[in-house]
């Protein structure tokens, strides 16, 4: 017993040489990361870039996006705090008093969906838009015979989608699982709303349209092609809608460009056509930024970065090896192969009115509202409640948070 | 000891089965596409076997590295754990002091609090003492366990105080018995609480992604679970890994298998 001991103490003591071996102490920036397909590859390209042209060491360090938000507070609350970070719109909201403002870092004036602090100071630097887009099965559709525009030609309304899309129904059972499928998220069901022609706040914060019946009408439609099995309620399980579209079994995926490159290896025919619209068309922009946090012991180096990777030529690079939707304002970003279908993203941004795009801003600062609206759309689409319930519902818990 | 009979063997098996399946399962699905993974019809067995997800998954990271970060983080933890909780149950077991029982309650108390309730605090302990972001985090902190040594204590209760006493009058020192009687007689405990101690540190996920902040220290579970992004899942890299990550514990359990058995039924503890 005594030598088995003497020989995992042994053991220790070599494998704690080897924990012991600290760093290189040489400085060397960090960037907190996650990633959806190619950006975390295309982003470690321009930090070696970076490294080359100024001897800066950034470490892409990539999280699980589930556990993101809780590393970033667990960082920040124990005085840690990431020298750099990709965030959402969430996440700006969420710490917007712990990122550094970027004032005069970099000319805000030639990017789109900024964000602001109190002080009304740019806090990020925007690296990618996200628009809502429409992708068909288009081997599916054509055995079923299913008609849908291309770009170019007549947008389709919402009574015709369904009405296409039905004729999948008889392949239930055999090749087809559901006719379509949902990403469950708020942003997929907003653009819906814009669409049957109303916007969420007349007066932002206090007077809504949420329970107005073009809104009703919206949520309604949605509901019923969940209980109409027009489309696969298995997200709300859990399932990831993009799995499922892989599946080759779904004749389309509501969902987002961020899809175009991480669908180049399926093994069918697809592409992106343009959303249907009831009373006008619409989609709604997201996307990730760059932000540099305060406390992080290197905020000069970090600024420095970010004003580097915002010239024009560095965002590019980022913006058109993903491929992403620019945020840079006249920038001619060569999408390559995905060229076809960025045009309809590009087009369905084109079709949405400015107001709209004010009015999701607006929304996107309450805190906490996307898992409340992800809530509704649960709660209505299982019959847990009436659209017009969960609507009202919304309301009040949207107008209770901010004030 | 009752023989057993034919109908235990038949209950042992039908459990066997349902504890089973769902592994057998994930390594089969292991060596199936994305199209098959998600197939309205699944099958049990691969209707087309690839080794594309194993070959996708390790190009991805450095999982030599994480492996590596994994193992060691185990291993040491699991030599500290032993060390330490085999101490602290013999004294907790065999020595009689003022206020035992309360500091035995207020170690089993902790079990009471979930990590993600005190992860600041012990975050910022970290901090002071120059641990974030190296492995002495995932080593340390996690090496006492109150289960550990909850576990060492009830097992050494069952050895008699007399023959501790009985070394004691033969002119034995107290590390002579910790030694040549504590140790040899809690082999069974300290299989248990090894392989207890190894699955949970091989296992950890919440702890690596708070307290470390480097790729370079990831361990294993850190790096499969960064297959899911934000909008996308990469199911397939997960199962791989995930079916190749289970080997290090099967091998762990088959060598101490014996003892564990052993060690799980004398202290009392359950899996």
């Amino acid at each position: 017993m005594k030598r088995i001991f003497s020989l995992v103490v042994a053991v220790l003591l070599v494998f704690s040489l080897g924990a012991c071996n600290k760093e290189q102490e040489v400085k060397e920036l960090q960037m907190l990361w996650w990633s959806d397909g190619t950006e975390g590859a295309v982003m470690q390209t321009l930090l070696t870039q970076y490294e080359t042209a100024t001897g800066i060491k950034i470490e892409l360090v990539e999280i699980p996006y589930a556990d993101y938000e809780a590393r970033l507070a667990t960082m920040i609350s124990g005085g840690e705090s990431p020298t750099l970070a990709r965030v959402t719109e969430g996440h700006l909201n969420n710490f917007k008093n712990q990122i550094v403002s970027l004032k005069g870092v970099y000319d805000s004036s030639g990017f789109t969906n900024l964000f602001y602090n109190e002080a009304n100071e740019v806090i990020s630097l925007p690296m990618d838009i996200t628009a809502n887009g429409l992708f068909v099965n288009t081997e599916l559709l054509a055995k079923y015979d299913v008609n849908y525009p291309k770009l170019g030609d007549p947008v389709w309304t919402w009574d015709e989608f369904e009405v296409e899309m039905n004729k999948l129904r008889a392949g239930v059972g055999s090749d087809v699982n559901f006719p379509g499928v949902f990403d469950p998220q708020a942003h997929r069901f907003f653009p819906m709303i814009y669409q049957h022609g109303t916007k969420i706040w007349n007066t932002p914060y206090s007077a809504s349209n949420l329970t107005s019946a073009p809104a009703v009408k919206a949520l309604t439609r949605l509901v019923n092609f969940y209980q109409g099995d027009l489309i696969d309620d298995a997200v709300f399980a859990g399932s990831n809608a993009a799995a499922l579209f892989r599946t080759g079994a779904y004749g389309f995926h509501m969902s987002g460009n961020w899809n175009v490159s991480s669908y180049q290896d399926l093994d069918f025919d697809w592409e992106v056509v343009p959303m249907p619209k009831d009373a006008n068309r619409a989609t709604i922009l997201g996307g990730k930024s760059m932000a540099a946090f305060k406390n992080s012991k290197a905020e000069k180096e970090a600024t420095d970065f970010i004003a580097w990777l915002a010239k024009g030529e560095n965002h590019d690079k980022f913006t058109g090896g993903v491929p992403y939707l620019t945020p840079r304002l006249g920038a001619n970003v060569d999408y390559g192969a995905f060229a076809d279908n960025y045009a309809v993203f590009l087009d369905e941004i084109a079709a949405t009115d400015a107001s709209y795009v004010q009015d999701w801003l607006t929304q996107v600062m309450i805190p906490g509202m996307y898992p409340m609206i992800n809530e509704a759309i649960r709660k209505a689409a299982a019959a847990e409640a009436t659209p017009l319930e969960v609507l009202t519902e919304l309301e009040t818990l949207l107008k209770d948070t901010m004030k | 000891m009752r023989k057993a009979t034919w109908y235990m063997y038949a209950v042992a098996i039908f459990f066997a089965f349902f504890f089973l399946v769902p592994t057998i399962y994930i390594i089969f699905s292991a060596f199936k596409p994305m199209a098959e993974l998600f197939s309205t019809n699944p099958t049990f067995i691969p209707r087309n076997w690839t080794f594309d997800n194993f070959t996708n998954a390790l190009n991805r990271g450095n999982f030599s590295l994480y492996i590596f970060n994994t193992f060691l983080v185990a291993i040491s933890s699991t030599v500290i754990a032993v060390i330490i909780n085999t101490m602290a149950g013999y004294a907790l077991s065999k020595f009689r002091f003022k206020g035992e029982n309360v500091i035995m309650l207020l170690i089993l108390s902790t079990i009471m609090l979930p990590l993600e309730v005190i992860m600041v605090p012990i975050f910022s302990v970290l901090r002071f003492f120059g641990l974030y972001n190296s492995l002495w985090a995932l080593i340390i902190p996690p090496a006492a366990t109150p289960t550990g040594i909850f576990l060492m204590r009830q097992y050494l209760l069952t050895i008699p105080d007399e023959v501790i006493q009985s070394a004691r009058i033969d002119g034995a020192s107290e590390w002579r018995i910790f030694w040549s009687i504590i140790l040899p007689n809690a082999k069974p405990a300290i299989a248990t609480l090894s392989i207890f101690s190894f699955m949970w540190r091989w296992n950890d996920y919440v702890w690596p992604l708070i307290a470390i902040n480097s790729p370079r220290k990831y361990t294993l579970q850190l790096a499969i679970a960064n297959f899911s992004g934000e909008f996308g899942i990469d199911y397939n890299s997960i199962i791989a890994m995930s079916a190749l990550a289970m080997i290090p514990m099967l091998i762990v359990f088959i060598i101490f298998q014996r003892q564990f058995v052993q060690g799980t039924v004398e202290s009392g503890m359950k899996g």
